[in-house]
């Protein structure tokens, strides 16, 4: 027998162990019969040229050390399991299932606690590297465990290992969870499943996500990689950089400009307030051009309000805040709310605005408040980018569970490489930022708002022909049991679209 | 019960001025108090049909003047309508909560005076 060399790892001892005692039991064994083979020749019980008795003492041997090899699993039996616990606490990667400390006969031979023991010992210390590393983990864990990028592996959605500039926490059960907050953009759960589904080898990368919510402490914000490897031993692959310095100043902004935004409205709340009334007490004196001025004064007073609500409404989501109250609701009676406003703002800026909202639509569940934001805010920005003279339509249609919402235009459109961080908050495409003002959380709070209600938000859009945005919301019927069963409404409670109005169902429209 | 008299508490002179202009003009009577005690003092004295309520206000806050007049065992102004109109963005909770004592809760940037006097339309011919 090879002479082993000492073990390195802690799942390498058993193996070992085992096979020297086995080698070991054998050869007792065989000495053990020899002995008496021997012992029975020299009292000349025997005749050494009997057949029958050669026989029957290699029978009585083998018969030995079989029943031998068996005592020595079951009274070793603990000893194995343990090592396998052992190799499994130190983090090792090994091919046998830990053994599982609830199993019945643990129970009752009172194993349970010694296994509970060891996992417990093993997930205090998640990232301590064992003693017993060989050089190549070493070098691995050296640099993994400097490295300023977070390094995290999962299989099967469990972290494996985690290094220590990644954000992760030991919880209860002693497993390693990651602390990333992804669901702005496709969840990592959601992007591992489709790659389960659809693909062998892919990569996707999430910017500005964070391990905490805006205003707690620790907060920390990462651009994630993640690369996926189908039948891996390591599935997915998480590299974290950290941007905290370079992305929390625009946070921090845009929590100041939340609380500066209050302040904001007093003023708004006078200009608009006058415009409508002088609106009314001058419409007879105005001459020339005047009433087009004016309206461009309604417009911009109307466009800052709704841009301190599109702030207010980002800095509440990001802290998750952001509530929807779903009713049943008619796209048409939510549209005319903001009908005025959104026909004022196209003239204004020389824009047809088409709207035809087929009026068997069924009701869908919607926040009329938040809806009336999200259609504003597609309209305003289908006017925004399309050009002088042109026109904008609104639309809606039945797709399956959904009534689904089109503001199209005919405007400058987009490549195709700026759509897919059109959502993500403070984007900016580059000629957006030349041609139009805007803040980039628009599309952002839209698209938190319509996921709120269970819906979704999408855009096509040819570069100089125009972009459509389309939402959908869930038809009512489809909804209102688990709507009455949650606490999605609110008793008596009715949005009105300024705010909330109680017990007054008129106000519908 | 037609609604004809109308106590008005904001502290912001522009706001207050531009309700209270409108609201006149509609041919409501109209008080207007500028500061928490004062305005607690005139519901106490007088039973208005309806108080427009501010949340920020000197002195005490329209949450501690709601919770002053209703919040009690006993209904201080059973024959008033309440209308919260504010500026802040309160969360959920603190809404709800004035929500138990209040007939509507409006944020001011949004509603006009033309919007107030269709709201005060609208509450009377709730009631009648």
């Amino acid at each position: 027998m090879a002479i082993d060399k000492p073990p390195q790892l802690v799942k390498d001892y058993w193996p070992q162990y085992r096979r020297r005692s086995l080698f070991f039991v054998v050869c007792m064994q065989i000495i053990a019969t020899l002995v008496i083979v021997i012992a029975l020749m020299l009292a000349e019980v025997v005749e050494p040229t009997n057949s029958i008795f050669w026989i029957i003492m290699t029978a009585i041997g083998a018969t030995a050390v079989g029943i031998n090899i068996l005592v020595f699993s079951v009274l070793t039996e603990p000893l194995q399991m343990l090592s396998h616990a052992l190799a499994h606490a130190a983090g090792e990667s090994t091919i046998t299932t830990p053994p599982n400390p609830n199993t019945r006969r643990y129970e009752k031979s009172g194993f349970k606690p010694l296994l509970q023991t060891i996992y417990e010992l093993g997930g205090s210390q998640p990232n301590a590297p064992s003693e017993s590393h060989t050089k190549g983990d070493l070098a691995f864990e050296t640099i993994l465990g400097t490295s300023s990028t977070g390094i995290v592996f999962l299989k099967e959605g469990n972290v494996i290992y985690a290094n220590k500039s990644a954000p992760i926490h030991t919880d209860k059960d002693g497993s390693l969870q990651l602390d990333i907050i992804t669901d702005v953009d496709q969840t990592i759960d959601e992007w591992i499943a489709e790659c389960d589904e659809h693909a062998v080898n892919a990569t996707k990368t999430w910017r500005r996500v964070a391990n905490k919510l805006v205003g707690e402490d620790e907060r920390k914000i990462y651009d994630m990689t993640a690369s996926y490897q189908k039948g891996s031993e390591v599935e997915v692959v998480l590299a974290l950089v950290e941007r905290t310095d370079e992305y929390l100043p625009e946070d921090n902004d845009l929590d100041f400009i939340s609380f500066a935004a209050h302040e904001l409205r007093g003023p708004i709340t006078v200009i608009r307030g006058y415009l409508d009334t002088l609106g009314d007490e001058l419409s007879d004196r105005f001459a020339n051009d005047e009433q087009e001025l004016f309206n461009r004064l309604v417009v911009s007073a109307n466009r800052l309000s709704s841009y301190v609500n599109n702030i207010l409404n980002a800095a509440k989501y990001d802290r998750r805040h952001l509530t929807v109250h779903l009713h049943e609701e008619s796209m048409g009676i939510m549209y005319d709310a903001i009908k005025d406003d959104m026909q004022l703002r196209a003239i204004a800026q020389n824009r047809l605005l088409a709207v035809s909202l087929p009026s068997d639509l069924p009701t869908v569940a919607a926040d009329r408040s938040a809806i009336g934001e999200v259609m504003g805010n597609l309209i305003d920005n289908a006017i925004k980018y399309s050009n002088d003279g042109g026109s904008v339509s609104v639309s809606a249609q039945v797709v399956q569970n959904s009534v689904e919402v089109s503001v199209a235009d005919q405007g400058i459109g987009m490549p195709s490489n700026v759509v897919s961080n059109l959502f993500h908050k403070f984007y900016r495409s580059h000629r957006s930022r030349e041609t139009v003002a805007g803040t980039g959380i628009g599309l952002y709070i839209c698209k938190a708002i319509v996921e709120s209600h269970g819906g979704t938000i999408s855009v096509k859009s040819v570069e100089g022909e125009g972009s459509t945005f389309s939402f959908t919301l869930p038809i009512y019927a489809t909804v209102a049991e688990k709507l009455k069963a949650g606490d999605n409404t609110t008793e008596g409670l009715i949005r009105h679209h300024d705010g909330w109005i109680k017990n007054h169902g008129s106000m519908r429209g | 019960m037609a609604i004809k008299t109308i106590l008005c508490i904001e502290d912001d002179r522009f706001i207050g001025e531009m309700y209270v202009r409108s609201l006149k003009k509609a041919g409501y009577e109209v008080d207007w108090m500028v500061d928490g005690n004062d305005g607690l003092i005139a519901a106490r004295n007088k039973s208005y049909d309806v108080i427009l309520l501010d949340v920020m206000l000197p002195e005490r806050r329209g949450t501690e003047i709601l919770e002053a007049l209703r919040g009690g065992k006993k209904d201080l102004i059973p024959n008033s309508k309440v209308v919260i109109l504010t500026n802040f963005d309160q969360n959920d909770e603190s809404r709800l909560a004035l929500q138990h004592n209040a007939q509507a809760y409006l944020i001011k940037a949004e509603i006009t005076p033309k919007k107030l006097l269709s709201l005060i339309k609208q509450l009377d011919s709730d009631d009648s």
